[in-house]
């Protein structure tokens, strides 16, 4: 019996999950098909509603 | 991101992918592969160097093609990890060639073209899955001619367009009008090289290669001339010299009257609610298509942006007042109207025909460049993951849930968020994401528990 938790994709959902169940003290394996995190979010330039930057 | 690769608890493992999955809830046998990346991960400083020395040329998938990376590279600027990774399809090196420049270069050592995937068993108890989505393919409509007419983009390439970082550093050129461009700058290097080629003639018979054409043209060189001998190769550099300046200088004179585009149109729903591919509403379309037009004319206030949509689908916080803004102060005008097809017009110009529902009547209207606003579509491979993970697909191809427990997957233990989902635009991805951690840890403490 493990604690430990694989979150499979790092784009914006999986960063959220990984980063939410770190912070409560559980080991996480994060684990990314391409070269670096970020995902789709990581190409917008802003977001809406806040025209806030992606990155 | 850079909280990820810091976070002492989180284990990054960008550049892997699950092979295999045994066990069950509170004890999963997940088998990763690390895929080889020809770059040390432990002594790669990310400076760079690499990249620069290298001698092959990729076309960008991170600027959606519009740009070029090299085959050793970092997927974009600030990526986290900041390790380089080496293309095992394009690398000079790993496809046979000699090479090597970038390992030379490399003070830290890094390059490793002996690298291979390693496989590696993590021990887990519960699995969140937030595979994303892939950009729905609009070549498979062949009524927008997406891949015959340059300046009809999907709205990631607009995005990218738009960018400071991205390959036009923010300013909206046209794709045909880069093309153009782009043909001017190869003719000129050719047409340097044929210069350097006839002034070496003129150099040696102290004449203008001009002239000596007349003379050659009008047979009136004498039978004693030294230039006899090189008469044929210098008359015939010299047409393959004309025959590179006529279209170098036609080029110019069109691009002379390239401006950046000012009449934007905005298609929506192609993909999406189309029963030829995915009769869902994709959800965040109608929202980042104003967001772009918004940033469009905030970088050129004389840009004119209309939105074609069957409705505009502005549902969540602050949506609907953003969209009222775009539409008095960002010049947008939204059309109710499903565009029938784009053609293409003078200058490259894309024209719309659609009818006017409200006035009734077909219309043909050019503009500038036109974005499609693609449908989200579930990743191509997914099902393959499905099948290693051994959960269920719903008939979309997103992981199937239950609408009362929304993230359990068709297996204990397995969680999904985001566009894995279903089409979900980013606050509330990183709800669901947040949902989804609660849901592992409550899976993984209740067989703590029980053990």
């Amino acid at each position: 019996m493990t604690t430990d938790i694989l979150v499979l994709g790092g784009g914006i959902a999986g960063i959220q999950s990984s980063l939410d169940l770190a912070e409560m003290g559980f080991k996480v394996h994060l684990v990314e098909s391409l070269p670096s995190i970020g995902g789709k979010m990581a190409q917008l330039d802003k977001t809406f509603p806040t025209n806030d930057c992606a990155i | 991101m850079l909280d990820v690769g810091r976070h002492p608890n989180i284990e990054l493992m960008a550049y892997s992918e699950l092979i295999k999955l045994d066990g069950k809830v509170g004890d999963f046998i997940a088998t990763i592969r690390k895929k080889a990346r020809f770059v040390e991960a432990d002594k790669c400083t990310g400076c760079g160097a690499c990249t620069e020395v290298c001698p092959t040329s990729v076309s960008d998938l991170y600027n959606e093609g519009h740009a070029e990376r090299k085959a050793v590279y970092s997927w974009f600027a600030q990526g986290i990890p900041s390790t380089h990774v080496l293309d095992p399809d394009h690398c000079r090196v790993l496809t046979g060639k000699r090479c090597g420049i970038c390992q030379k270069k490399c003070q830290a050592n890094a390059i490793n073209f002996e690298q291979t995937d390693t496989l590696v068993d993590l021990n887990v108890g519960a699995i969140v899955v937030a595979t994303g989505y892939d950009i729905f393919d609009p070549g498979k409509m062949p009524e927008y001619r997406y891949t015959e007419l340059d300046n009809v983009i999907t709205a990631m390439e607009f995005e990218r367009f738009l960018s400071a970082s991205g390959p036009t550093a923010g300013h909206i050129d046209r794709p045909s009008d880069r093309r153009v461009k782009q043909e001017i700058a190869e003719l000129s290097k050719q047409l340097k090289k044929s210069k350097a080629a006839l002034e070496r003639f003129e150099k040696a018979h102290a004449q203008d290669s001009c002239d000596f054409y007349k003379d050659f043209a009008a047979n009136t060189l004498l039978p004693g001339d030294a230039l006899v001998k090189d008469a044929d190769k210098w008359a015939a550099k010299y047409q393959a010299h004309l025959e590179i300046q006529g279209p170098l200088q036609a080029l110019e004179k069109r691009a002379g009257k390239f401006t950046t585009a000012k009449k934007l149109a905005f298609i929506q729903c192609v993909g999406s609610r189309d029963l030829r591919f995915y009769p869902f509403c994709s959800g965040y379309c109608c929202m980042h298509s104003i967001k772009e037009a918004i940033i469009a004319h905030e970088h050129d206030n004389d840009t004119h942006s209309v939105i074609f949509g069957m409705d505009i689908r502005a549902v969540g916080k602050g949506f609907e007042e953003y969209k009222i803004r775009g539409g008095n102060k960002s010049n947008i005008a939204y059309t109710r109207s499903r565009v029938a097809e784009i053609t293409r017009g003078e200058d490259d110009n894309p024209v719309l025909i659609y009818e006017d529902t409200i006035e009734q009547k077909v219309i043909k209207r050019a503009f500038d460049l036109v974005v499609l606003a693609t449908a989200c579509a579930p990743v191509k491979n997914t099902r393959m993951v499905a099948d290693i993970l051994g959960i269920e697909l719903d008939r979309f191809g997103f992981f199937k849930t239950d609408p009362a427990e929304p993230l359990d997957t068709t297996k204990e233990g397995i969680f999904v968020c985001g566009c894995s989902h279903s089409p979900m635009d980013i606050p509330e991805s990183v709800a669901q994401a947040s949902s989804a951690a609660a849901r592992a840890v409550q899976a993984v403490m209740k067989n703590k528990k029980a053990s």
